[in-house]
């Protein structure tokens, strides 16, 4: 094993991990400020570090502190505290773990190696998702049964009758996108979406499967307990469901593990149905050859966008009240600053690479770079669209939630079956 | 005399309707030009910057309590204990002494009112024959950290003026 294979290993684990945790920031703050957005009304925005508010990301600090040192109460009546502690970090570990397969960018030859760039470089792919994913319902019903609780129980037994039903057709759904693509490897289904449909159509997922990507993302929704499938926790009628005994981190790792597996779904809805990494029209092949003019339009792109979110900034980063002494004037003029000052570090690499590294490996890393954005970009666009359903949607209730999907989705499903095997045979 | 019927026309069963995913569909639009909206201009919210930015209170508002004086400045109150009977969270504590300055034979010495019990319901304000206990202080926001400053005394509530002037007291408005 060369110095670069150690690297390398260390960089991709180093990605799997800390990338979705450092994604429960923003998605908690995503949360918070889409749903006062969607709902007209403010969110976060006092919480502060000497007048810097990060648009409202500093409140998350101020949670984190407010639940780390919060009091760890383990009621008395629990008999299985084993089992009670284990819970959270289940659900936790699982839905960190189903993000180690998922590809970020295509596979990159360096030093005359290889590297599939996933935290695991494994090819059983969607195979892992599937066995780790069922395992994360355990720890909800693990918490619901060991709280000892009446509502914990519901709390559990809806999520896992939940799981059961959704688990189904979301494996079906599966089935005919494995058909289409013919692996179960993630890194060459994405492979597979840098192609052209009839040349000029981007072969993703969505273009190939539009009801199987539907009957996903609805089962999806369904195994992250997100609303409008969250009855797991309902408040109106079982207080909080399943974490209703839990307090402070440890119910910390339960919000965590909600938005780590909401992050991790969004991450594999982008791999399976919209193009993983592929930048469309750009596949790999093609990005390495022109990676000079692409990043000529780069350079001249960021200024662009630079410019815009400076003007958003300036507009929307101020006080809608009279006020002495504005504090809000010199955050802006420094958010702009530091706007700034990345647009022109960003410039300078590109000019050094233009200039010095062109070709070669250095191409390689800067089209691996290009894709790992564009992941988080989608990913984080699937993110929005989990927020937008869940501030939109009101919840289902239990018997709508069955019929959905034992009614609707599963002979869908199976439907989607037929016509993709009948369309593979007749042309395939 | 027949009943009136009226036939209530039954929404969401057409076809359309029922396949549930095209309202999804509509609704999450309503909720994304929301989003865009404000993402694309914050001053656009429906949001009142409160502690900075104060709502305008109406005169008919039922705020902290005050007691009236007469023109020449002698308190109004002739602790006839009706506020406190009619008190309804008993929240109202008189204590009434000899009253020496010809107006009448008593006046209150004390006169504490619990604001963590009291409703602001503005009985006491209306059983008052003498117009002596009014709510028009204009004060919502009563906060402290310890129960005892909650409790608001005779000299507290002589020394708050009332926000509106007489006029607009009277007529309930602005
Ligand atoms: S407002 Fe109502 S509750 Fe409060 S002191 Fe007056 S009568 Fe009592
Ligand atoms: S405030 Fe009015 S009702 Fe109450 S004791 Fe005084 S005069 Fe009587």
């Amino acid at each position: 094993m060369s110095a670069l294979d150690i690297i390398m290993i260390l960089l991709r684990i180093a990605f799997g991990v800390l990338v979705p945790l450092s994604f429960v920031a923003v998605l908690v703050w995503m949360e918070r400020r889409g749903a006062a957005y969607f709902q007209d009304r403010s969110g976060p925005n006092r919480c502060n570090i000497m007048g810097f508010r990060a648009g409202g990301l500093v409140q998350n600090l101020a949670d984190a502190i407010k639940l780390v040192f919060k009091e760890d109460v383990v009621p008395g009546h629990i008999r299985h505290k084993f089992y009670f502690i284990l819970a959270p970090m289940l659900v936790f570990i699982t839905a960190l773990l189903c993000f180690a397969v998922i590809p970020f960018a295509d596979v990159l030859l360096v030093g005359g190696s290889s590297y599939i760039m996933q935290a695991i470089p494994t090819d059983i792919g969607i195979l892992w998702f599937l066995a780790i994913v069922g395992f994360g319902v355990y720890g909800i019903i693990l918490a619901g049964w060991s709280s000892h609780n009446k509502y914990g129980v519901l709390g559990g037994l809806r999520a896992a009758a939940q799981v059961i039903s959704y688990e189904i057709p979301m494996g079906l759904a599966l089935v005919s996108l494995l058909a289409v693509y013919g692996t179960v490897n993630l890194t060459e289904m994405a492979q597979y979406q840098g192609q052209l449909l009839f040349g000029f159509i981007p072969m993703w997922g969505v273009v190939l499967q539009p009801l199987g990507v539907i009957i996903f993302i609805v089962a999806a929704f369904a195994e992250t307990n997100r609303t409008p499938f969250d009855l797991a926790e309902g408040e109106s009628e079982i207080v909080a469901g399943f974490h209703v005994e839990y307090s402070s981190m440890k119910f910390a790792l339960f919000f965590m593990g909600e938005y780590v597996a909401m992050f991790v779904s969004s991450a594999l809805i982008v791999t399976l149905y919209f193009g993983s990494y592929q930048i469309p029209w750009l596949a790999t092949d093609t990005l390495l050859a022109y990676a000079r003019p692409v990043t000529v339009l780069l350079m001249i792109g960021l200024p662009v966008i630079g410019y815009f979110f400076g003007q958003w900034i300036k507009k929307n980063n101020s006080s809608h009240y009279r006020r002495e002494h504005d504090p809000r004037i010199r955050e802006t003029k420094v958010y702009i600053a530091l706007l700034w000052s990345l647009v022109v570090l960003l410039e300078v690499i590109c000019l050094g690479y233009l200039l010095f590294a062109a070709g070669g490996g250095a191409d390689r890393i800067l089209v691996a770079l290009l894709q790992i954005g564009t992941f988080l970009l989608k990913t984080f666009l699937m993110c929005f669209v989990y927020v937008w359903v869940r501030w939109t949607l009101p919840r289902f209730r239990y018997d709508q939630l069955q019929k959905i999907g034992w009614e609707k989705l599963l002979p869908l499903s199976l439907l989607n079956i037929f016509i993709t095997s009948a369309v593979i045979v007749a042309f395939g | 005399m027949g009943a009136k019927v009226r036939v209530v026309e039954r929404k969401g069963r057409t076809f359309l309707e029922q396949l549930y995913l095209l309202e999804v569909f509509k609704g999450m639009a309503v909720t994304l030009g929301h989003f865009f909206r404000n993402l694309l201009d914050n001053s656009r919210l429906y949001v009142r910057h409160y502690p900075e930015v104060r709502p305008e209170i109406s005169p008919r508002w039922r705020g902290r309590h005050r007691l009236t004086r007469h023109e020449d400045g002698t308190v109004k109150c002739v602790a006839c204990f009706m506020c406190q009977t009619n008190c309804p969270s008993n929240c109202i504590i008189i204590e009434a002494g000899e009253r020496f300055d010809g107006r009448s034979e008593k006046m209150p010495l004390r006169f504490d009112i619990d604001l963590l019990e009291c409703i602001y319901c503005g009985y006491c304000v209306e059983a008052c024959p003498m117009d002596a206990i009014r709510m028009d202080t204009g004060i919502f926001s009563v906060t402290s950290d310890n129960r005892e400053s909650m409790v608001l005394g005779l000299e507290e509530m002589l020394r708050t003026p009332g926000a509106f002037d007489e006029d607009s007291y009277q007529k309930g408005v602005r």
